[in-house]
């Protein structure tokens, strides 16, 4: 969930001041909320019927290419032709399939997201979309109301081979029928070497009182509890609810203490930028840009081990070209496309076999470990019962001031 | 009755007709759906049911009273502090002003060409913690060496009192420089000391400036989350932060509704008392006295 209060014109902000590189950087998760609520999504949110069932999802029944389809995805998070300004990988789609893409960057944030689509999904209706693209949790739980296809994995031999292990079977979905993921990320400590006068490699570095006021956390709720957990050696895959609460109380009371100066989502990298935060919990496709554009910036995955978040695509039910869908699922999991995507927005591939096309075409990538850490040492939140989630992320906005 | 006369009953109705039905469409419905909204019960995920469910009130007021005391407090020092730097502003303008009162007052208004969320990131940049406002702070030894003064509470009451400002200079300019100068003169003439003048005749005409003006800064300060969103910390959180990322973060709509109608409540009942404290002619605009 990205409960950040995060500015669309905050981070379009960042845009103009860094120019071109940046847009890398530019949004992708911490969630934009405020400015970009839909008047859909709003009045979709007054209506008041209840929530459906959730059957068994339905696999989809083979059939034939179509000549279009829509894809919903997070602004940036596809390769761009900067000269064209065309989709490299969609156009290679259209080229094969005879099919018309058309691209929608319409997510910003995965409960605003929800808030908009979920009339028309309650309906069986995906409002044109045959794909989209969601953080891990919110693919769980659009599968729970039954919101989502099952996929037919015969139709998808690449996806099937290539899907990294570190991914492929989470608690949710452990053989990836509803979702299959696009891209991943590591939660990694940032900070300013300059500053902190040593290099930091614990969570724990967080609280140290010497940093106090000039650390940052993150308002997605996995990322930051997640962390902390680690942090204090418990595995978020096993964690209890009372030790995810543990975990929130001492966030909260850091934050009370004054230790922790806000909670953020892709806003840290202006702070750390300017230089009034000196070390705080980052997204990995950040940190790429950020040390390139300064290098007192430094990361380092925690020692204790860091948390992963996947972002999935899924295809909602009622998606009126959903064969064709599970087509481009399985075209971005040839490496080769997978190499180009990689290349451009800098987060970690769930495939495999794209690391040794970029080894040959662009090693700087290839080498680059917060594009190919080591996913041995990568950790998933834990999926809990909704109402053990909700009191959890009831402790965590209460904690996080929101 | 003639038509004409008959027509002209109806006048009134129909003058009246387009700012009601504005008011209908744009305040009076809006308001009956979150009012609707606020006693619903539910999630974004289970689905929201209207359910005469007052709990939400009782429980958000419980959790959020901090913010709420907060946010009033912050808004009255906000607005006190607005009175202090904008009436001697608007006093020097309105009376030795001269021939540069217009430009003066253009100047007041100047910086709100350009849009508030801009302006106060521009106070992020300055007032970061190695730019230039706390090396000089530091150095006259105003700020201890670590101190800073983004992320306080400092920053929050100065960023609301800053984006505030001109609606209570301009109110309050408006009266004083309608103010006739041979009531002065009167003043003196009779013997007034020129602290009396201000005390007996100025101050009092100038009224309904000073109530009008706090009353535009200070609501409006209530509900504001972007200074404490931007130059605060969740410690500096106001109620405006929680309305906000409740409605459209985590789309917890009823709470944030109900949190909507406890802060319009409570609006509500300071603007009166402050409306009994001076009088309600000043608040309606009537000229004193």
């Amino acid at each position: 969930m990205s409960n950040s209060s995060g500015w669309d014109i905050e981070r379009a902000l960042d845009a103009m001041q860094a120019s071109g590189l940046s847009r890398r950087t530019l949004m992708k998760r911490g969630g934009a909320g405020a400015l970009s609520l839909s008047l859909v999504g709003f009045l979709a949110a007054c209506g008041d019927d209840d929530g459906g069932g959730a059957d068994e999802a339905r696999v989809i029944p083979k059939g034939e290419i179509s000549n279009r389809l829509t894809f919903a995805n997070w602004p940036l998070y596809i390769d761009v032709d900067e000269e064209t300004d065309e989709r490299p990988t969609l156009e290679k789609f259209e080229r094969r399939y005879g099919t018309r893409v058309r691209y929608v960057e319409e997510i910003n944030d995965n409960v605003e997201f929800f808030g908009k689509v979920r009339q028309q999904y309650e309906q069986g209706n995906s409002g044109g979309r045959d794909l989209h693209v969601v953080t891990d949790w919110l693919a769980n739980r659009m599968n729970q109301l039954g919101y989502v296809q099952r996929f037919d994995k015969e139709e998808m031999p690449n996806a099937v081979r290539n899907i990294e292990d570190a991914v492929a079977s989470p608690d949710f979905d452990p053989e990836r029928e509803i979702s299959m993921p696009w891209q991943s990320g590591q939660v990694l400590l940032i900070y300013r070497r300059d500053m902190t006068g040593r290099e930091l490699r614990s969570i724990n570095d967080l609280f140290d009182p010497e940093f106090r006021g000039r650390v940052t956390m993150l308002t997605e709720m996995r990322d930051t509890v997640g962390s902390v957990l680690l942090g204090d050696g418990i595995e978020p895959e096993q964690a209890t609810k009372d030790q995810a609460l543990a975990a929130i109380e001492k966030v909260q009371r850091a934050s009370r203490d004054g230790q922790i100066r806000r909670f953020t989502g892709n806003e840290y990298t202006r702070d750390i930028a300017r230089g009034d935060t000196v070390a705080l919990l980052g997204w990995s496709g950040d940190a790429v840009q950020l040390l390139a554009d300064n290098p007192d910036i430094a990361y380092s995955p925690p020692e204790e081990g860091f948390m992963i978040f996947t972002d999935s695509m899924q295809i909602p039910v009622g998606a009126p070209n959903a064969f064709t869908a599970q087509k481009m699922i399985d075209f971005v999991y040839r490496p080769e496309i997978q190499a180009a995507i990689t290349e451009y927005v800098n987060y970690v591939p769930p495939v495999k076999g794209a690391r040794e096309i970029l080894q040959e075409r662009n090693p700087e990538v290839a080498e680059n470990e917060l594009i190919f850490p080591d996913l041995s040492e990568a950790h998933n939140f834990k999926s809990f019962p909704e109402e053990e989630e909700a009191e959890i992320d009831a402790a965590f906005q209460r904690a996080i001031g929101a | 009755m003639s038509i004409l006369q008959r027509r002209r009953g109806l006048l009134p109705f129909l003058l009246l007709a387009p700012g009601l039905a504005w008011l209908l469409l744009f305040f009076a419905v809006p308001l009956y759906y979150m009012a609707r909204q606020s006693l619903e019960e539910g999630t974004i995920f289970t689905g929201f049911e209207f359910a005469w469910n007052f709990q939400t009130y009782t429980d958000a007021l419980s959790n959020y009273d901090e913010q709420l005391v907060r946010s009033f407090l912050y808004a009255g020092a906000a607005t006190l502090i607005a009175f202090a730097v904008g009436f001697p502003l608007a006093y020097a303008i309105a009376f030795r002003g001269g021939k540069w009162k217009n430009a003066l007052v253009l100047l007041v208004i100047v910086p709100f060409f350009i849009t508030y969320l801009i302006r106060t990131l521009s106070w992020q940049t300055i007032l970061e913690d190695s730019g230039v406002v706390v090396n000089l702070l530091q150095f006259v030894g105003l700020l201890g060496d670590d101190g800073r003064i983004l992320a306080t509470t400092a920053a929050v009451i100065a960023g609301i009192t800053y984006n505030f400002l001109p609606f209570m200079i301009l109110p309050v300019y408006a009266s004083l420089e309608r103010i006739d100068p041979r009531m002065l003169e009167a003043g003196y003439d009779l013997y007034g000391t020129r602290r009396a003048v201000f005390t007996r005749v100025t101050l009092p005409l100038a009224m309904p400036g000073v109530v009008a003006g706090s009353l535009l800064t200070f609501i409006p300060a209530v509900g504001d989350f972007i200074n404490a969103e931007l130059l605060g910390t969740p410690r500096q959180s106001m109620i405006g932060n929680v309305i906000q990322s409740r409605f459209l973060e985590l789309t917890d709509y009823p709470t944030a509704a109900a949190l909507s109608f406890i802060l319009m409540a409570l609006v509500l009942v300071v603007v009166l008392a402050w409306a009994r404290l001076v009088g309600t002619e000043s608040l309606m605009g009537v000229e004193a006295r």
